[in-house]
């Protein structure tokens, strides 16, 4: 379980969190939305220790990586996968490379064992037959399925998703949307989806947690998230129509 | 832009520099050493600064043998004209010439590819794999920009030479023998050496800044884009102070001098 409890993070005068709480559950996806540029990224950069908060605890299986040694930081983050916006492939390196990445760095396994691993997780996201491609050649959709592969074969507990579906067609944004699904059921993962797309929460998650003036306003169910008396459904879908009504359509 | 502006972004490049040394002596002595990296980031920088570095050999040559030529039959002294254009070349020209050529073509080159990197949540990627980036990103490329700027200074001295010789031939009919009669009669090993020295260490310096620019990036392509031009900007800087330094001291002690 994931446990954030009163982080404060701010970037010269922009204090972006304010003593935001939340806690993540096991083998559950939880979504959180809010507007462009309202934090969401620098809580999930917070959750895996690459920005280190000013104040509060970020709690990991009951470790609090604020406080941890790099060691034991490093030891916490073999639990974490993360898919960066547009995916964060390393340019330089094929489909292939790019997957088996962090297994051949560390030498954990022979190459045999690699060649396997990597092969099954791209199979997963339907991708063996890009192998040799370099990440320039794949389109945004391809990429972030790489990006899920690569995440994925270190077999973290948690992983974590920033805009999984940002800038993409719907048809790119379906088959990722799928693939986070397909993850979270036969794999048990415990993923925590930062977005503001509004279908792909409705979609995937379990619960959904509103992010505004940097804390955490609601946190619900998705039925009761998509109620039409929920804060949720207020920001994001109510506030919409109102917008487009004053402007006459 | 504002003056105070400015002034912030160069104080942010030093400070970006001034990170990335303390970092590279860090993780340079931490398991594991990038030992395959640095071989593949070596190919690399011979590769892109081979045809920069070789062209700025020749039009070194072109303008020394003009100077030679010129200056050798105005003072009835052709038969040192090769001994005069060797000797700068060792002493001075082909590290200052090299120096600035490779930060133009491999320096700019690590600055923007390690700041696109950074852009796009790659060193990010690598921080998460447990992978720290200044060990794999940087330091190959330092060590790497050490070896490929000594093996190609050396190189360009020969092409320099050559086309110094072709060129006085060619345009003041000094034939091969009375260029090479005199031509390494000054050349003493402390200023071979010296010149080699300066040239590691100015690749060391050009690898560093480049990177640490690059590594501490923040901002979009605009950013990127200034961040390249500064990278260029410092690393001249540097090849000049360093030669500087280097003049002062061999002046000092009297060690590389004729």
């Amino acid at each position: 379980m994931i446990e954030v409890k009163n982080l404060h993070v701010s970037f010269s005068n922009n204090h972006v969190l304010r003593g935001l709480d939340i806690r993540i559950d096991e083998q559950m996806a939880t979504v959180v939305i809010g507007r462009s540029g309202i934090g969401k990224s620098v809580l999930l950069r917070s959750l895996c220790g690459l920005i280190k908060p000013e104040q509060g605890s970020i709690l990991i299986d009951g470790e609090d990586i604020t406080m941890c040694s790099r060691k034991k930081l490093l030891k916490i983050r073999n639990k974490i996968g993360m898919l960066f916006q547009e995916g964060a492939l390393f340019d330089s390196l094929s489909v292939y490379e790019n997957v088996a990445f962090p297994l051949t760095y560390h030498h954990l396994f022979s190459r045999e064992e690699i060649d396997r691993k990597v092969r099954t997780y791209l199979d997963f996201v339907e991708m063996q037959e890009f192998l040799d491609a370099m990440p320039s050649e794949l389109s945004g959709g391809m990429k972030r399925k790489v990006a899920i592969a690569r995440a994925m074969i270190m077999e973290p507990k948690y992983l974590l998703y920033d805009e999984p579906t940002n800038g993409l067609d719907p048809y790119s944004s379906a088959i990722v949307e799928i693939m986070i699904k397909k993850l979270q059921q036969e794999l048990n993962i415990t993923s925590l989806i930062v977005t503001h797309d509004i279908e792909l929460t409705h979609f995937i998650a379990d619960r959904i947690a509103l992010l505004e003036r940097g804390i955490i306003v609601s946190l619900d169910s998705r039925k009761d998230a998509f109620r039409e008396d929920s804060l949720i459904y207020e920001h994001f879908i109510k506030k919409r129509e109102r917008i487009q009504q004053a402007n006459g359509y | 832009m504002t003056k105070n502006e400015s002034a912030r972004e160069w104080l942010y490049a030093g400070k970006s520099i001034l990170f990335v040394y303390g970092n590279f002596f860090y993780w340079l002595f931490k398991e594991p050493f990038p030992y395959r990296q640095t071989g593949e980031q070596f190919i690399r920088t011979m590769l892109e600064g081979f045809g920069t570095l070789m062209i700025g050999a020749v039009v070194q040559g072109l303008f020394l043998a003009w100077l030679g030529g010129h200056y050798g039959g105005r003072f009835g002294a052709y038969i040192w004209a090769g001994t005069a254009t060797t000797f700068a070349i060792f002493r001075e020209t082909s590290v200052l010439m090299a120096g600035t050529l490779f930060a133009s073509r491999v320096g700019t080159a690590f600055t923007v590819e390690i700041g696109s990197m950074q852009m796009s949540g790659q060193l990010d990627a690598l921080r998460l794999m447990a992978v720290e980036p200044t060990q794999h990103i940087v330091i190959p490329r330092v060590l790497a920009s050490i070896i490929s700027l000594l093996l190609l200074k050396a190189l360009s001295d020969g092409v320099a030479i050559v086309s110094t010789m072709f060129f006085l031939k060619h345009w003041f009919g000094i034939a091969y023998p009375i260029f090479l009669e005199h031509a390494f009669e000054f050349l003493k090993p402390p200023i071979l050496t010296q010149s080699f020295v300066r040239a590691g260490i100015i690749g060391f310096f050009i690898g560093l800044n480049a990177c640490g620019l690059g590594y501490y990036f923040q901002g979009g392509a605009v950013e990127l884009g200034k961040t390249t031009t500064k990278s260029t900007v410092i690393n001249f800087i540097y090849v000049l102070m360093v030669d500087l330094i280097f003049q002062v001291v061999l002046e000092t002690t009297g060690w590389g001098t004729v």
